[in-house]
């Protein structure tokens, strides 16, 4: 008997469903099954206070995913509306100023002046360097991982789309590429900056769903990957998605499906079904099984082999790569229903009407002041917070002069002492809004409702083990040729036609739908 | 005075000055030596040996002042100079003990089968894996010492032969296959405590092995990066030639009067309280080198012992060297983050947390680092611009090893302390010392309470100290973190770590290069090959 479909994806995460756009797009009879009732995965936009939607986990930006996922599914036609905001960041300090970061590179090196004149005069070289810096690492994202230390011509031909930004970076920065990504992004920026105010604007990015503060070797890494990644050739992205995050994964379920894709919700797989080492379907919760030749997994890595496939029958060492993946994740998220505009001080009503994101990690020492409870099982006592305001510019998500408020908070360790519970979850709300309220004072009276997710409630919503978003943490050790194990970063799992595409993957997470462009593309040339 | 000096005309009295008489020095000046040049060492202190020195600073005590452990000298150094002719005699240490803050102990010993009966006291499952963990270091050492032993492509303008170098090493890492490789890489890029995680699952074994990670670095076991110290550290256990740690006789000063005994058999001079100033550069070129005192002395080449800020930055004009270097030299980190203690004792503390009073006797070391949150507090209390006020300590009392270093009944005891920040943010080292030299007095009492009434003297170096006493900038005692973004062909700088250097004929030999900081000889070594390769 036929299979009704070639290709089974799990998960209609932005990856999946990438994956199963290109796919389709390429002839073969995709089905996506989703476990909850919505598509979208971590880039939902939820009701979660009635009257105010929220983007759930992810944030409402659209800028990270990947230009060509744009072009190549045509992305443009599906409704998807962007907010460019500018100033990209505003850093409010305890003295009440606030630096602003701006898209143009010399506006932001006059707002620079105001901390360090030798900063604003470095600003405009670094972000030079890093540019070429990140054009490199930008190929290297969209490539198949080589299979290192046993590098074959084919990878080799793979990797030719590199010599071009290889060209423009400059064969002098290949040793400086080398140093700088191993490198903790507080040595990076002490390199050229003098300010703690200006580093701690910048090193935010390079520590950002990760549980590390800036002193930890591998955030340049992180810092830099963002970089790569975002729309504003700087450290973060300018946008603001119309509709929440849940927009970006409408519109790709929605190009998937002009693609021919057929997306089940509510449709939870049990078990991915085996017959001689080789996959030939899934079997739902329900019992249901489905048949196809091909299994395509977007959830994350540990589910992925530890429950999905039977790991009585992978090896020894499989089974240990994969309990070895550190995923420890440390952030929370904090959504308020307002019934008014915050106040910053420092910050113009306007001005937080153009931006939309307010950073509060006036240092680079206070980002690793609050990594440093981690190490002890505590969440921070002032915790780096990202704030974004996305009703001031999106009329969508709260009732008239009303406003929603979605704070990504860190760090809040899910291995925290005793493990979460009610005490902790109170003393984490208290202390985002005493944070909060020493930037924005009065913040905390125009709270209406509250809806605290701690990196457990993130990980039974959403299949993030330990709350870690990225599927795994982005540190060196697990990135390229041994993300999410070594032996499986082809995006091909150790049973016969069975692929990975989830941000468990090279290149990771950030919401660039790259790993599920990558794994798509290499299931489709059927190379190892 | 200088013109007259170079009007006698001595320029080609030596073929090689060495600048510093650190063990590195002392070996490129014994390499070179022995291949015939004639050479001269430069010492600044009246005494050779840099940082691996002993000193009587107090009447029959014996103090090993600032590095006090050995067993990282490469085999192939100790061979080739022959250096057990010249006086060099390891006496290994015969265990390590570790005090639990709840009484509780763990110790190790050069046998395997003691150690595994200790550590099942703790865990069976960690006993189970010490073994394969032991294995898996050795196997990973060998899988550096290639790279360790080989000079570093500059891939800045590669040559034909960095090309070679850049073959071989992908051949080297094809060699290994996937498994090694893909442990090597994580043990390139983790934090110690993550990596023995992926072994251990008890907090003491984690706490107790992962202190040659952090040793002369200033990060904590939970900082990426420390694995590598931690493999670093255990090329000492290469090659069968040292079982365990080992003290040198009469101290680690005994190590370098070998090498000086070595070099000057091949008639190399040594001159103590020389103090070099700079060195002389006529039309890009180095030919001698300016004491302090005025005096001006003439060679060939020139090799600097001294760490990468001092080499580039004080030895010569900034005006003499490409911009670029001069900015990757003083971005080079060198983060002095310990101390050291040197106690002359009455006689053997007790330890409260020993099943005997004598069960420690014949113990040379012990390691105060009771659980992974004690030294990461430890840490975290020194990485703002302080010190630990209950510090992470490696205890070594070679007398109970080597009676001679002290009186009869007598001890000396050395302990290297983390963490001090060279830098305090609201005091300086000369306020601070002896308050430092108490918290790790206090602290080491709380675990051995007879220790303060057996005191007889106590001599408390900060990084400060350290740097003064011995020109190592910060205090760091590797010239420079062992961190990846420093290491191979970024140490000190890309372009220039084939231990050359702008300045033709003057090249650097010193724990600043390739391969690195410990009482290797591997950076001495190297330089003088390729010095010897360069100037045939």
């Amino acid at each position: 008997m036929a299979n009704r479909f070639d290709v089974v994806v799990i998960g209609a995460g932005h990856n999946g469903l990438v994956a199963a756009a290109y796919l389709a797009r390429a002839g073969r009879r995709v089905l996506v099954l989703e476990q909850r009732d919505a598509v979208g995965g971590i880039a939902v936009t939820e009701e979660l206070i009635p009257g105010y939607r929220f983007s759930t986990c992810a944030d409402a930006v659209s800028s990270y995913l990947a230009p060509e996922i744009t072009r190549e599914l045509g992305l443009s036609g599906c409704g998807l509306e962007t907010i460019e905001t500018d100033p990209v960041l505003l850093s409010p300090q305890p003295d009440g100023s606030c630096l602003r970061i701006w898209r143009d590179t010399s506006r932001t090196a006059s707002e620079i002046e105001r901390y360090s004149t030798a900063d604003a005069a470095r600003y405009p070289q670094f972000v030079d360097l890093m540019q070429r810096l990140t054009g490199m690492l930008r190929g290297l994202l969209e490539v198949t991982p080589p299979d290192i230390p046993e590098v074959t011509g084919l990878d080799l031909i793979g990797m030719r789309g590199l010599l071009g930004p290889l060209r423009k970076m400059g064969r002098k920065n290949i040793p400086e590429l080398a140093r700088v990504l191993p490198m903790p992004a507080a040595d990076l920026l002490n390199e050229w900056f003098e300010s703690g105010v200006v580093k701690g604007a910048i090193a935010a990015s390079g520590v950002r769903a990760m549980t590390w503060g800036p002193r930890e070797a591998g955030t340049a890494y992180l810092l830099l990957h963002r970089w790569a990644c975002s729309d504003t050739g700087l450290f973060r992205c300018g946008s603001l998605l119309r509709g929440g995050a849940g927009k970006l994964t409408e519109a790709l379920a929605e190009a998937a499906r002009g693609a021919g894709v057929e997306i089940r919700t509510g449709a939870s797989v049990a078990a991915i079904d085996q017959v001689a080492g080789a996959a030939t379907g899934v079997t739902l919760q329900s019992g249901a099984s489905i048949p196809a030749g091909t299994v395509v997994s977007g959830a994350s890595p540990r589910t992925t082999f530890l429950e999905l496939l039977d790991p009585t029958r992978l090896s020894a060492a499989t089974v240990q790569h994969v309990r070895n993946i550190k995923y420890r994740g440390s952030s929370a998220r904090v959504h308020l229903a307002l019934s008014a505009l915050p106040r910053f001080t420092g910050i113009a009503e306007s001005e937080l009407g153009a931006s939309g994101h307010v950073q509060i990690a006036p240092t680079m020492d206070y980002l690793q002041r609050a990594y440093d409870h981690v190490k002890y099982g505590e969440m921070s006592e002032r915790p780096y917070l990202d704030v974004s305001v996305p009703s001031v510019a999106d009329d969508t998500l709260a009732p008239p002069g009303h406003h929603t408020m979605s704070i990504a908070v860190q760090y809040a360790p899910y291995h925290i002492e005793g493990g979460w519970n009610e005490d902790h979850r109170a003393r984490l709300l208290d202390t985002v809004l005493a944070t909060l309220g020493e930037y924005a004072p009065g913040a905390g009276d125009t709270v209406v409702d509250s809806h605290v997710l701690t990196p457990t409630d993130l990980e039974a919503r959403f299949d993030l083990p330990e709350g870690n978003l990225h599927h795994g943490e982005m540190t060196l050790d697990q990135l390229l040729f041994m993300r999410p194990i070594p032996g499986s970063a082809r995006y091909r799992a150790p049973v016969e036609n069975v692929y990975l595409c989830g941000s468990g993957c090279h290149p990771g997470g950030v919401l660039t739908g790259l790993p599920g462009r990558n794994a798509a593309r290499q299931i489709l040339s059927g190379r190892p | 005075m200088s013109a007259t000096s170079s009007a006698i005309g001595i320029t080609t009295k030596y073929d090689a000055i060495v600048v510093g008489g650190g063990h590195n020095g002392l070996t490129t000046a014994a390499y070179l030596a022995k291949a015939g040049r004639k050479v001269l060492v430069l010492e600044r202190r009246h005494i050779l040996g840099g940082a691996a020195v002993s000193e009587e600073v107090y009447p029959g005590f014996t103090y090993t002042v600032c590095s006090y452990v050995v067993s990282l000298l490469r085999p192939e150094v100790i061979r080739e100079l022959e250096l057990a002719k010249h006086g060099l005699q390891i006496v290994p240490l015969t265990g390590a003990f570790t005090p639990m803050e709840d009484g509780n102990y763990i110790a190790f010993w050069p046998d395997a089968a003691s150690t595994r009966d200790e550590i099942k006291r703790h865990s069976v499952r960690d006993a189970d894996r010490y073994e394969e963990f032991h294995q898996l270091m050795f196997e990973m050492a060998y899988a550096v010492k290639p790279i360790l032993g080989m000079v570093p492509p500059d891939l800045v303008s590669p040559s034909l032969r960095d090309l070679g170098t850049l073959r071989e090493l992908s051949r080297h890492m094809k060699g290994l296959g996937r498994r090694k490789f893909h442990y090597l890489h994580k043990i390139m890029t983790m934090s110690a405590a993550d990596f023995l995680a992926e072994f251990f699952e008890t907090d003491v074994m984690k706490s107790a092995m992962s202190i040659s990670g952090i040793i002369g670095t200033m990060l904590g076991p939970c900082s990426p990066g420390t694995a590598y110290v931690l493999l670093h550290h255990y090329m000492g256990e290469l090659d069968g030639a040292f079982t365990a740690w080992g003290s040198q006789k009469g101290g680690t000063g005994g190590v370098s009067e070998a090498l000086a005994s070595a070099a000057r058999s091949h008639g190399a001079e040594t001159r103590c309280n020389a103090a070099v100033e700079q060195v002389i550069v006529k039309n890009g070129r180095a030919v001698g080198v300016a004491l302090e005192s005025g005096e001006e002395i003439f060679s060939k080449v020139v090799v600097s012992g001294c760490d990468p800020k001092v080499t580039f930055l004080k030895l010569l004009d900034h005006k003499d060297l490409p911009g670029e270097l001069v900015e990757s030299i003083k971005k080079f980190k060198f983060r002095g983050s310990s101390g050291k203690v040197n106690l002359a004792l009455d006689g053997l503390p007790d330890f409260t947390a020993a099943p005997d009073p004598t069960y420690l006797h014949g113990i040379g070391m012990v390691e105060i680092a009771p659980s992974l949150a004690y030294m990461e507090r430890a840490y975290d209390e020194a990485k703002y611009g302080g010190f630990s006020s209950r510090p992470y300590m490696d205890v070594v009392v070679p007398t109970v090893v080597d009676p001679s270093m002290a009186p009869p009944g007598k001890h000396v005891m050395s302990i290297f302390v983390q963490y001090a920040n060279y830098e305090l943010a609201d005091s300086t080292w000369e306020d601070e010392r002896e308050n430092f030299g108490d918290a790790v007095v206090d602290t080491l009492a709380e675990f051995a309470p007879n220790l303060k009434d057996l005191i007889l003297h106590r001599q408390v170096l900060s990084p400060w100290d350290i740097e003064k006493e011995f020109a190592l900038t910060t205090g760091n005692i590797f010239q420079g973190e062992l961190t990846l973004d420093q290491l191979f062909f970024l140490r000190p700088a890309a372009g220039w770590a084939q231990h050359r250097t702008p300045i033709r004929n003057y090249y650097q030999c010193g724990s600043g290069t390739h391969p690195g900081g410990g009482i290797t000889g591997g950076p001495g070594r190297l330089a003088a090959l390729e010095i010897l390769r360069r100037t045939s």
